[in-house]
């Protein structure tokens, strides 16, 4: 002992808090594999462990339902009057002076560019024969947009006018935006019964909060100057808001218009599969059933024409200054006031320009024959995927390799052989003093012998424990694990895990799609300007459409749903990445360049590290957003959580929804707040 | 206006602290040190509160152009902005003709702001979304005076600080120093008797800045105001003020006149302010002046408020004492040539 203590202190090994984290995770995975054979609810919590089921939850939320039921009923008859006005009034209105309506007002906002996109958008509806659906949506859309921007901007309001639950608000608003979509859907229906009423209040829910953040985030970037200056010519608070605050903000607030809108949008399209409503969602919804492809694929571009319009045209409203003649908006409106006495008298119904019909049954034919001549190909492309990269990761390689798919059969052997690599493989790393990234490839190489769905409890609540050790400290590391433990009492365990690991899958994948393509726009610009407009598209398109194409090529499955989550969630990993390694300051290139850096170790050596933490929120990002797709992908095949909430939206299971929606959002926020812990380590290490 | 007795503004013992619950740990502070200022600041921040303004006294003439000068971070901005009360203060007293703004209700801030306050930012401060006359009118706007009357007004205020013609451009198309003007124009707008400038010249190029200065001093001379100038640059305070406070780390270490200042500076902090200024070019002969006394020598005399350069080139050849002159004539007191060279040479010290 005593020589022990006489020793310098200096000599003993220091163990930062990654390593030890890593080292207890290491352990608890060694102490799970050791006595899961003999403890069976390492693994699988029983069922009498359940202390919260879906059914008695059911039963609570029920009985609390039943006192605001009738305000809700109240409110959603008040709200199906100017719902039905709207619906009259976007269908009533000639679609020749719709158009022309759309056409000036883009003009108005972003000159012959802008009405040039408006027109041939609209007229694309117009042929595609779903005008009287995609009304049906823009009335939508519409009544539920000016709630949503009301309510958006009263928290802001309230956020920034007193402090004191500023905060509060803040975390409501991180929350609600981890909360999957359709999990919005259920309570709501059992509150406001089924019908489109729902779609529009449960589109306001979305749409606020992006509103409410930019507004707030509006207020903190006016200067503070700006601010006082107002405060110093004797401006009432009322005064300071409405004159110089707000209008000062204005360009940020208008960047909410635009994510409002958007959300908006997507929420109509999504509150479809409660249907009730002859919208253009549901025409997705009802052709994809029904595989008519070509239809479907029609109705989903419908969607994207109103979204490329309404996103293009109101973020103009934001980012544009220049002012366009009236007169020819005035002249635009003549036009289509004279086109609806000549045309539209004779032809009112918009029916009659079905053009694309044709068109839309040759897509079906010859995706028929596609899929006859190339369904060989394509199954074995879908089937390689899954025997060799999604199932080991979900069931892990001692239960996915049979002779079947690999052609041997995976023993206890060779689950102590592939254990010893791991540790071996770990141990050299930590021997070249990288003891860190040792125990983690270790921990890997592990996960994947197991599989994500089939790790032992202790584990993943242990390992998110250590994470948020790490990454945020003794309070984000108690918080994910009391979250995971209500995962845990609540039954839904196993299905918890299946979402983590398809979550997983898309991420790694996008991981290395999206960074390699951002790595390749930071490098070539002409790849960038390739990438750019598929990025800017993808972005635009409402999630529910992503789901077409994969249904065309895939069928159902988790594969298609693999897909189309990795489509949707790429997009922030490439700009990211991308933003992040073009933004190095411009000395810090030069000062390597002047040092006779190449180019690859200025990319290595300079702008990889000061674009780690961008590509750490794009990571993020990139999380976030492959679990709200997730809920989506589940109307194509999944068995995870996205099923369970579909379901219970079906069966107007309370319970099952509010558990089942709560258990994504808390998978998301613990992925959200450890990769933002991350990245603020990152970046307080660059010193920014 | 209130008579001339009652400084325009007076603060006394005036305390800025930042961080959680700073009212109650500054008095506990204070109670522990017997009300020992630098004692109770190094207890804050010790604690993680700073401090930033810690027993501030002094009083403002007026009419008086008093400019308040320390590095950046001493807390210049924090101490107009308590005498402006667009912060609450912490401890401590501050009147604004006597009245007292820490405890004036809202409503009579508001018409204390619109009637008697006026204040220029170092970056501003404009309105983005305003045209320069809009701008320049808001004060007037938000008492509720009519577009055509608050537009006149501001015409005229923006002709004087010479804007005339870009009236309807908006702050994004102008220059630092047009900003600028465009910050001091709405400032003049509302007739203020105490001006507050924080900064108002140093986000602008050297030239601009001399520039500004002089159409500044040309401004005031105009006015009737009380002035407080806020800056970090010696030489500017040194060309407008009539007298000067030193600020550093939230502390006043010195009030005097130009000539005081560049002089007798209290301590090495301002000797070193000092050092680099043509000390002959901004002390004036009162400075080192004593009474007359006895005969003095017939030859070259002095003028009262002749810079301490031109005194030394007029009396270079002098050997015994020298006279000096009001604008009549008459004497008023004399210079031993040998205080002036000295005077001059206070840093070799
Ligand atoms: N709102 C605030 N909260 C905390 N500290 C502040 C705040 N405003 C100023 N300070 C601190 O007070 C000190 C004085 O700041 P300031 O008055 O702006 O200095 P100056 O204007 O002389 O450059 C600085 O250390 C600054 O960091
Ligand atoms: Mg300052």
């Amino acid at each position: 002992m005593s020589a022990l203590s006489e020793a310098p202190p200096a000599a003993r090994p220091q163990l930062g808090p990654g390593t030890w984290a890593a080292l207890v995770t290491l352990l608890a995975g060694a102490l799970c594999l050791i006595f899961a054979p003999r403890l069976p609810w390492l693994t699988a919590w029983p069922a009498d462990w359940v202390l919260l089921d879906t059914k008695s939850l059911s039963a609570w939320l029920e009985a609390a339902l039943r006192f605001i039921r009738p305000a809700a009923r109240l409110v959603s008859a008040l709200l199906a009057y100017p719902m039905g006005w709207a619906n009259a009034l976007f269908l009533a209105t000639p679609w020749p002076l719709f158009i022309g309506i759309v056409t000036a007002i883009g003009w108005l906002i972003g000159g012959a560019a802008m009405a040039s996109l408006g027109f041939l958008g609209l007229v694309f509806v117009l042929i595609s024969g779903y005008w009287a659906e995609g009304m049906s949506t823009l009335a939508l859309v519409a009544v539920s947009v000016p709630v949503a921007l009301l309510a958006g901007l009263a928290i802001g309001l309230l956020a920034n006018e007193v402090p004191r639950v500023k905060g509060a608000v803040q975390v409501l608003l991180d929350v609600m935006q981890t909360v999957p979509t359709f999990a919005y859907l259920t309570p709501l229906v059992l509150l406001f019964g089924f019908g489109p009423v729902v779609g529009l209040i449960a589109s306001a829910i979305y749409a606020a909060p992006p509103m409410a953040r930019n507004v707030i985030l509006g207020f903190e970037r006016v200067e503070t100057e700006i601010k006082e200056a107002a405060i110093m010519s004797g401006a009432t608070r009322f005064q300071q808001l409405f004159q110089v605050e707000i209008p000062a903000a204005g360009r940020q607030i208008m960047v909410g218009f635009n994510q409002c809108l958007m959300a908006a949008l997507s929420m109509v399209i999504i509150a479809a599969v409660i249907g009730g409503f002859n919208d253009i969602g549901w025409e997705v919804l009802l052709t994809m059933r029904k595989a008519l492809f070509g239809q479907s694929l029609l109705a989903g571009l419908v969607i994207v024409a109103f979204a490329v319009v309404i996103d293009r045209m109101s973020g103009a409203l934001a980012f544009e200054r220049a002012r366009h003649d009236r007169r020819v908006a005035l002249a635009i409106l003549g036009v289509a006031l004279l086109a609806t006495l000549l045309v539209w008298w004779r032809h009112p119904d918009p029916e009659a320009f079905r053009l694309l019909t044709p068109l839309a049954e040759a897509v079906d034919k010859g995706l028929g024959a596609f899929t006859a001549s190339q369904g060989a190909t394509l199954d074995a492309l879908k089937n390689n995927a899954m025997f060799y990269g999604l199932l080991p990761l979900r069931i892990g390689l001692d239960d996915s390799v049979l002779p079947f798919t690999w052609g041997f059969q995976w023993t206890a052997w060779m689950s102590g052989a592939w254990f010893a690599v791991a540790a071996l493989a770990g141990l050299a790393l930590a021997l070249s003093g990288r003891v860190t990234a040792g125990i983690a490839l270790t921990i890997g190489l592990g996960i994947i012998e197991t599989g994500i769905a089939q790790l032992p409890w202790p584990f993943v609540l242990i390992g998110a424990g250590a994470l948020g050790h790490v990454a945020g400290g003794r309070r984000l590391a108690l918080l994910s694990v009391v979250l995971l433990l209500a995962i845990l009492v609540s039954g839904l365990w196993d299905r918890a895990l299946l979402s983590l690991y398809l979550c997983t899958a898309s991420v790694v994948a996008c991981v290395l799609v999206g960074g390699a393509l951002g790595l390749a726009s930071a490098v070539s610009p002409t790849v960038w300007r390739v990438v750019r407009p598929v990025c800017d598209m993808l972005q635009t398109i409402p999630l529910f459409v992503f789901l077409i194409p994969v249904l065309m090529f895939f069928q159902i499955g988790e594969f298609s749903a693999f897909l189309a989550i990795c489509a949707y969630a790429v997009v922030p990993m490439i700009r990211y990445t991308r933003h992040g390694l073009v933004e190095t300051p411009p000395e810090m290139v030069e000062a390597a360049t002047a040092a006779g850096a190449t180019t690859w170790q200025m990319l290595r050596d300079v702008r990889a590290p000061w674009a780690a933490p961008t590509i750490l929120l794009g990571l993020n990002q990139t999380i976030l957003y492959a679990f709200s797709m997730l809920v989506i992908a589940a109307l194509i095949g999944t068995t995870d959580l996205g099923q369970s909430i579909f379901l219970a939206l079906g069966q107007a299971d309370i319970g099952l929804g509010v558990s089942a929606g709560a258990a994504m959002a808390i998978l998301a926020f613990i992925a959200d707040r450890l990769v933002q812990g991350f990245a603020r380590g990152q970046r307080e290490a660059l010193g920014l | 206006m209130s008579d001339a007795a009652t400084p325009a503004i007076s603060c006394r013992h005036l305390w800025q602290v930042f961080g959680p619950n700073a009212k109650a740990e500054l008095v506990s502070a204070l109670a522990a040190h017997g009300r020992d200022g630098n004692a109770a600041a190094a207890e804050l921040r010790a604690k993680g509160l700073i401090p930033a303004v810690q027993d501030v006294s002094f009083d403002v003439r007026p009419g008086e152009l008093f400019v308040i000068m320390g590095l950046s971070g001493s807390g210049k901005s924090t101490l107009v902005r308590c005498l402006s009360r667009l912060l609450d203060v912490t401890a401590g007293d501050v009147r604004i003709q006597g009245e007292d703004i820490a405890t004036a209700s809202k409503a009579r801030l508001i018409e204390l702001r619109r009637k008697k306050l006026g204040m220029v930012f170092q970056h501003f401060g404009l309105f983005p979304h305003m045209s320069v006359l809009d701008n320049v009118a808001y004060p007037l706007r938000v008492q509720g005076i009519g577009r055509a009357q608050r537009q006149a007004k501001a015409r005229e205020v923006i002709e004087l600080v010479g804007l005339g013609g870009r009236e309807s451009a908006f702050p994004r198309n102008l220059s630092g120093g047009q900003r600028q003007r465009v910050g001091i124009a709405r400032s003049l707008v509302g007739d203020c008797e105490v001006w507050f400038l924080d900064e108002p010249f140093s986000a602008l190029d050297p030239l601009i800045r001399r520039q500004l200065q002089d159409e500044f001093l040309q401004i005031r001379a105009k006015l009737n105001t009380t002035i407080v100038f806020i800056t970090h640059d010696i030489a500017e305070a040194l060309k407008l003020a009539d007298r000067i406070a030193i600020m550093r780390d939230g502390k006043v270490i010195q009030i005097g006149t130009p000539s005081q200042i560049v002089l007798n500076p209290v301590d090495d902090y301002v000797r070193e302010f000092a050092r680099d200024v043509a000390k002959g070019r901004h002390a004036r002969v009162d400075s080192v002046m004593k009474p007359a006394h006895g005969t003095l020598a017939e030859g070259p005399s002095l003028r009262e408020g002749m810079t301490l350069d031109a005194a030394l080139a007029a009396c270079v050849a002098a050997q015994a004492p020298v006279a000096v002159r009001d604008g009549a004539g008459a004497v008023v007191g004399q210079i031993d040539p040998a205080d002036l060279v000295s005077a001059l040479h206070v840093e070799e010290t």
